[in-house]
């Protein structure tokens, strides 16, 4: 695994600063950084699948989604306690994703892309129409129990949640697992060719993905207290974390993380000057303009920079 | 007994007939030339022998053992493996990288937990003639020689003993020939065997011990690669001479 004493007092100093973060910001931050774990645990989730073996997802909010209504149906339908319904939420989302999603992945490019963006959409249409006395219909579900109260505790949860979730990531994603899901993205012929089965990496990749999904979105729900169709299987989900993602560096760990926190907070930052929808596009301006200086992401940008700074050095 | 076995061997693909009852054998430690015009199927039989096609009708047998209907990575397993006419290397990934993924078990739980063998991968490298140096360098930062090396490498990891070399000098300097040449004369005295494709004859001639020629998929000829080439109906396809 290549492991050296200096990730781990990197990754002892990322945690202390985000447990740190309270102590320095207010609840309104608070809140909006919240929003931004949950988004960069979407984030790592669709990375885990589409920034490493190159099969792109437009059917991630349809994970998510499964995982937050999962735990909202049975939580305030059948009075399940949240300590069970967040890891059959969790199962929930595997299985479902598999059924649905899995076939999927025996076809490429766009066309898989285009087959998860139709299974979203129709999660969109069905879930208001099929068995609304579950769902709520359009109005979804609300009153879902708190798993906190506060901004303080909601944003350990929800960093904690977050840093646990990168961290099992990173130590997946640097065994020869990670390094076969890497070269999947480059080339799956030569991973075949290799004689690794592609269909049960891309299978393990899936479900880790849908697992992660799944709990994110399990834990979302019950920050958020309420749940419609439209805030989960929507193509502005989907927009949010493939940007984050892009924006963060794809492949990388840290990188959804970096993009999630850049995404949220530039559009709150932007809110004063902007309140209305227009700096979304502001927003997608700068956002392409980084994404043209540097393809790789922010990542790649602080990569180069360090680089640099050790060639100084020696 | 013989490293491969192709019997009656068929692969069509709608009206075409790229493969026409074709039989011939592979003995161990053989190096076999596979000639013949481009278009005359000999990709089509390498994708057949390593299960990236299935072919219409016929049988391959490896080591006696029919693996007909098996897996690419199955067929791989038992120690058949193929390098491509253009080298397919995971660019953004190390020398070393590259055949670490030919050197990994087929098993996700192995692949978790299991632990690399850095010393193996290094002798890989050397073997087929990287540098110590090199074993860090990005694929993508390699020269077609070292491409085709790299390739080599990964093949090797797979714990292949019969390779399957399709167009191995394609798109290579006089240098890179020779390089490429040396390390297969090199792996044939450590007892490999090969079935290899090459429009380059002069340079595959004293690679092989026997050549089949084929056109349209149809065996022509098999003998020595001079009698091959002296072949009427060979001369008359391959080298347009009426």
């Amino acid at each position: 695994m290549n492991l050296r004493p200096h990730h781990f007092l990197l990754w002892a100093a990322f945690i202390a600063l985000m447990f740190a973060m309270p102590q320095f910001v207010g609840n309104g931050t608070l809140r909006t950084m919240i929003f931004a774990c949950y988004l960069a645990i979407f984030a790592i989730s669709w990375d885990i699948l589409s920034g490493r073996t190159g099969y792109i997802s437009f059917g991630h909010p349809f994970l998510v989604g499964i995982g937050a209504y999962t735990t909202a149906i049975l939580t305030r339908r059948y009075g399940f306690p949240v300590e069970a319904s967040i890891p059959l939420a969790v199962l929930f989302t595997m299985i479902g994703g598999l059924i649905v999603l899995l076939p999927a992945l025996r076809i490429k490019g766009s066309y898989f892309a285009l087959v998860t963006l139709a299974v979203m959409e129709l999660m969109y249409q069905l879930v208001p129409v099929v068995r609304p006395d579950l769902t709520g219909g359009t109005r979804g579900i609300s009153r879902l129990p708190a798993l906190t109260r506060g901004a303080e505790n909601g944003y350990y949860l929800a960093a904690g949640l977050m840093l646990a979730i990168a961290l099992f990531a990173w130590l997946l994603m640097r065994t020869r697992l990670g390094t076969a899901l890497w070269a999947i993205g480059m080339n799956e012929e030569s991973v075949r060719g290799s004689g690794l089965s592609t269909t049960r990496l891309k299978s393990f990749a899936f479900l880790v993905s849908a697992a992660i999904a799944g709990l994110g979105g399990a834990f979302y729900a019950h920050y958020l207290g309420t749940i419609t169709p439209r805030a989960f299987f929507d193509i502005n989900v989907l927009f949010q974390i493939i940007v984050a993602v892009l924006i963060g560096g794809a492949g990388t760990i840290l990188g959804p993380i970096i993009g999630a926190f850049f995404m949220v907070f530039m559009l709150e930052w932007l809110r004063p000057f902007l309140p209305g929808q227009e700096r979304f596009f502001v927003y997608g301006l700068i956002a392409l303009l980084l994404y043209m200086y540097q393809p790789k992401g922010i990542m790649a940008i602080i990569d180069s920079g360090w680089a640099k700074l050790r060639g100084a050095r020696t | 007994m013989n490293a491969l076995e192709i019997r009656d061997l068929v692969k069509r693909f709608g009206g075409l007939t790229a493969t026409n009852d074709l039989s011939f054998d592979l003995a161990q430690g053989e190096s076999l030339g596979l000639i013949g015009p481009n278009g005359a199927g000999k990709t089509t039989v390498f994708s057949q022998i390593m299960g990236e096609l299935r072919q219409t009708s016929g049988t391959i047998t490896f080591m006696g053992e029919e693996i007909s209907t098996l897996s690419t990575p199955d067929r791989i397993a038992k120690g058949v493996s193929r390098t491509y006419q253009v080298p397919r290397p995971f660019t953004d990934l190390s020398v070393r990288e590259n055949i670490r993924v030919g050197l990994m078990p087929d098993s996700l739980r192995a692949m978790i937990f299991g632990t690399g063998d850095t010393a193996r991968e290094g002798e890989i490298a050397q073997s087929v003639g990287f540098a110590t140096a090199d074993l860090d360098r990005p694929a993508s930062e390699l020269a077609m020689g070292d491409l085709r090396k790299l390739e080599f490498a990964r093949t090797l990891a797979t714990g292949a003993k019969v390779l399957l070399l399709d167009e191995v000098f394609a798109g290579l300097t006089t240098g890179e020939i020779a390089m490429i040449a040396e390390l297969i004369q090199d792996l044939r005295q450590r007892g490999f065997t090969f079935l290899m494709v090459s429009h380059d004859l002069p340079a595959m001639e004293p690679l092989i011990d026997r050549a089949i020629a084929i056109e349209r998929g149809t065996l022509l000829a098999n003998g020595s690669f001079k009698e091959v080439l002296a072949d009427h109906a060979v001369r008359a396809s391959y080298l347009g001479e009426a």
